[in-house]
């Protein structure tokens, strides 16, 4: 490969949907899990008679024996970590996700997703690879430093590196200056990046993102008298050859957070297959007799969808919209601040340099799990035709397969990871040894 | 019935293989019959008589005198400061591995900064605006961003435009070129020869940012407000009867200060600087005295023999080129100028009457002609009805004193004619088109 040279490093994007590991130079990353997990309190276990023999990925915590002794495992809980154990409905779990607000608040989760992706998903020792972290754009320095330390502490790595999300997306479309529109499941995040470094003035998040999305229509459903039953609470029994009829199963000690957790994932499925985004913005009455979706839902009911096709998707371009679901009113507390998506890329680029607007207008690119949706991109830029200068020139590019939207951040991971002339940046080992961890300010820039 | 036979021995046992081998390299070079040469070719058909690829050369391996493997060894990168080793695959030949340095090292460029002493600092340096750690913070993120002032700016802790950092560096290294290096050597140096321009930045900048916040509804908006100032003041030159000058002068003014309008976006002033381009825009010919209409239109004085030229020409704006021939040559006929000599109000307007006059005469002449036509002949042509005259209003409302709308004075005469008889009368109207085209060539033809 001209240019590159593979040094076997490996690339992490632990992104607040799914976490994404692979081997740099792959156009792919192998292991693709989400970034929840499901925790049981030991306490709880221990008072209840029965304990778990699953399969799944189980970690503990700290302590390897079980015991039937209260006292010693106080405090500690058993973490499941991946698609495959949280699949799996234990008594007692409750799903919790390390992020809060966007940023890691628990580490030791975090600690708990980065082992199993080594040992379990990409059967590695972590201490014979480089290896390439991806981060928000606007990281704050204490998480950059914890981050450093757990890796070089705890897993011993050669050598590291810390990549801003919206630079790889830039270098995996192969732009050095571009503005990044990165919609992904817990926020929005609009970064501009000039010759490859992000402009952090010019950074601007909003917590709309697709998990957010699939809230509005999970309750958008229930309030129109549908029940999305998780999984786990149904069998279906054949009673004719062809014909088949679900009974309810009832499991009394399952958390509500996994009840939630489990209806998201069947609400999400159905927002990806039927949400649409509007060629305009949603208007009640234009979209109040177009024809319904029909949807089949895992227990065998079949629902059908309409407007909420339109309307869901537009809560993006316009956030105010979701106050008018029943059962969001929480989001008023924190709406009035909350701006559309093309408001957002406006205001960023007016933030720059006036000598780097035009070329920011001309690359914009979208990324993202939520990107993926259809029709996203043609409104966008509809959208900012209206609103853009009349002598700048707006193009949103968009890589069309739906793959490379979702795993753009990695792929850009991938490609600089593997990259020659990029060696001799990693920071490594011996430079953290001798200059801390607050050395990787200067490092990572 | 043969000797085989009754042997029992096999026939054409040995002759088998031979036709075997011989046969394939026989068949294919035959192609077979009924279909071209070239369509056969597009089937995959035969084989070119002489292979183009050299099939022994394919899988010639190199001389095996050297033993090359691939082995997986650690490195090191001069462009790097610690001693990093990482590994990565290598070619090894007869077990040496390749000597040398890690082949990416030489692309590890940067940009030679100027670094100061204290004492220099003391010495050239010192400015009002900038403290000394500011500017060693400056330079320090110089170093770190190779001089691409637009990221320095972001990161720069106290908050600098890009401008005030670049004149600042820029200033800085003069300085330190000039204090070090003996006067002569330095004059061309593309720092002292060129000096960074602060102040033309910034106004550059702010042209630019002007130009840039401009969104497409303020255009539209824009340009809405700019026609609708146009359409405003032709009307008020057409109330006023203004003078014109066709020269290129006014011409060149004319779409210069639309423009100008335009870009400006102000709707009340170029009122005035649209009057002259209104006026080029709705000029008919005129022999050029460029430059004392220009003055005189300049001081809002109008010549009045032009005004009459307007009314008449609208007037008669809606009845054709060649009615205005007939017109005129009527009016010759009858003796009477086709401007009057002595251009007073009662004068003009009756002159006005008097070509209006003529003009309802002309038009009665030509329906009782078409009339006359129809009479005689019998099959109805089936033309389509053409519009007739096409309508337009040019000069507003205000003036209808002198200007009849001779369409709805004609048009009258039609409209009545229709409610009378519905498809003869248009059936009249349509023939009327085409036969009002042969018409004036008749007339004209008698004339000469």
């Amino acid at each position: 490969m001209y240019g590159g040279d593979e040094v076997s490093a490996i690339v992490i994007d632990l992104g607040s949907h799914t976490c994404k590991a692979g081997y740099a130079g792959e156009d792919a990353p192998k292991a693709v899990f989400p970034s929840v997990v499901g925790s049981i309190d030991q306490m709880e276990v221990d008072d209840a008679a029965n304990t778990d023999t699953n399969s799944g990925a189980a970690t503990e915590a700290k302590s390897n024996v079980k015991t039937p002794d209260s006292d010693k495992n106080k405090g500690k809980r058993k973490l499941y970590v991946g698609s495959q154990a949280l699949g799996y409905r234990r008594d007692h779990m409750e799903v919790v996700s390390p992020f809060k607000d966007g940023i890691v608040a628990d580490w030791d989760i975090v600690d708990n997703i980065w082992e199993h992706a080594f040992r379990e998903c990409l059967l590695i020792d972590p201490t014979e690879h480089p290896m390439l972290l991806a981060e928000p754009s606007s990281n704050p320095q204490q998480q950059r430093e914890k981050a450093t330390e757990l890796m070089f502490e705890k897993y011993k790595v050669p050598a590291l590196f810390l990549a801003k999300n919206a630079v790889l997306t830039s270098f995996a479309s192969g732009r050095a200056t571009s503005l990044v529109v990165d919609c992904g499941g817990g926020s929005t995040t609009v970064a501009p990046v000039h010759d490859g470094y992000v402009l952090q003035k010019g950074v601007a998040t909003s917590p709309i993102g697709g998990e957010f999305l699939t809230d509005c229509l999970l309750k958008s459903l229930e309030s129109k008298g549908i029940k999305i039953r998780p999984r786990y609470s149904f069998k279906r029994k054949e009673v004719r050859p062809g014909e088949f009829q679900s009974f309810d199963v009832d499991f009394p000690s399952t958390t509500e957070s996994y009840r939630l957790y489990s209806q998201r994932v069947i609400a999400s499925d159905i927002k990806d297959s039927v949400c649409r985004a509007p060629d305009s913005p949603y208007d009640e009455s234009a979209y109040a007799n177009i024809p319904m979706t029909p949807y089949e839902l895992p227990d065998g009911q079949t629902i059908e969808i309409g407007a909420d096709r339109f309307k869901i998707p537009d809560v993006l371009f316009n956030p105010s919209l979701a106050q008018t679901i029943p059962g969001m009113e929480s989001f008023s507390e924190f709406a009035p601040s909350v701006r559309g998506l093309s408001q957002m890329v406006i205001e960023s680029i007016n933030k720059c340099d006036v000598d780097i607007r035009r070329e920011l207008f001309s690359s914009i690119l979208l990324a993202g799990g939520t990107a993926s949706m259809q029709q996203l991109k043609e409104r966008l830029e509809k959208d900012l035709l209206e609103e853009s200068p009349q002598a700048a020139r707006v193009k949103v590019l968009a890589s069309g397969n739906t793959t490379e939207r979702r795993f753009s951040v990695w792929i850009g991971g991938s490609i600089l990871a593997s990259l020659g002339s990029f060696q001799q940046m990693w920071f490594s080992k011996t430079e953290y040894e001798e200059h801390g961890a607050s050395y990787v300010q200067r490092k990572c820039p | 019935m043969d000797a085989k036979d009754i042997l029992g021995l096999p026939k054409n046992q040995l002759p088998i293989p031979q036709e075997k081998k011989s046969r394939p390299p026989k068949e294919p070079q035959r192609k077979p019959d009924g279909i071209s040469r070239e369509v056969y070719a597009l089937t995959g058909g035969l084989a070119p008589l002489m292979p183009s690829i050299d099939v022994s050369q394919l899988k010639r391996r190199p001389p095996s005198d050297e033993k090359i493997t691939w082995q997986w060894l650690p490195f090191t990168n001069s462009a790097r400061k610690d001693d990093l080793q990482l590994f990565h695959w290598v070619r090894v030949v007869n077990g040496v591995p390749p000597t040398g340095d890690y082949a990416f090292a030489k692309y590890n460029k940067s940009v030679d900064i100027i670094k100061y002493t204290d004492e220099e600092y003391e010495k050239y340096l010192t400015d009002p605006t900038w403290t000394k750690e500011d500017t060693d913070q400056l330079f320090d993120l110089c170093e770190r961003f190779d001089l691409r002032f637009v990221v320095i700016a972001d990161r720069f802790p106290s908050s600098r435009t890009v401008e005030e950092l670049k004149d600042r560096y820029y200033s800085v290294s003069r300085a330190l070129l000039s204090a070090r290096a003996p006067p002569g050597d330095i004059a061309s140096h593309p720092l002292v020869k060129e000096p960074y321009n602060m102040s033309q930045e910034v106004e550059r900048k702010r042209a630019l940012s002007m130009v840039l916040s401009q969104t497409k509804q303020q255009e539209r908006k824009d340009a809405e407000v700019v026609a609708e100032a146009k359409r405003i003041t032709e009307s008020r030159m057409a109330a006023k009867g203004p003078e014109e000058s066709e020269s290129p002068v006014a011409a060149n003014v004319g779409p210069e200060n639309s423009q100008r309008a335009a870009v400006t976006g102000d709707a009340v002033t170029p009122s005035n600087a649209t009057l002259p381009s209104a006026i080029a825009a709705s000029s008919t010919l005129m022999a050029d005295n460029a430059s004392t209409l220009a003055s005189l239109r300049m001081l809002r004085v109008y010549l009045r023999t032009y005004a009459l030229d307007q009314m008449v020409q609208a007037a008669s704006a809606s009845a054709g080129l060649r009615t205005i021939k007939r017109v005129e040559q009527t009016l010759q006929e009858l003796g009477v100028n086709l401007k009057p000599k002595v251009p007073t109000k009662a004068v003009c307007a009756e002159h006005l009457e008097l070509r209006k006059e003529i003009l309802t005469l002309l038009n009665l002449q030509k329906q009782l002609q078409y009339k006359e036509a129809e009479g005689t002949s019998f099959h109805e042509s089936p033309y389509s009805e053409t519009p007739g005259t096409p309508k337009r209003m040019p000069r507003g409302d205000q003036d209808r004193p002198f200007m009849p709308d001779p369409l709805s004075f004609g048009g009258d005469r039609f409209g009545k004619r229709d409610q009378k008889r519905k498809a003869p009368a248009r059936t009249s109207e349509a023939a009327q088109s085409p036969s009002q085209s042969k018409r004036p060539r008749k007339m004209k033809a008698s004339d000469i």
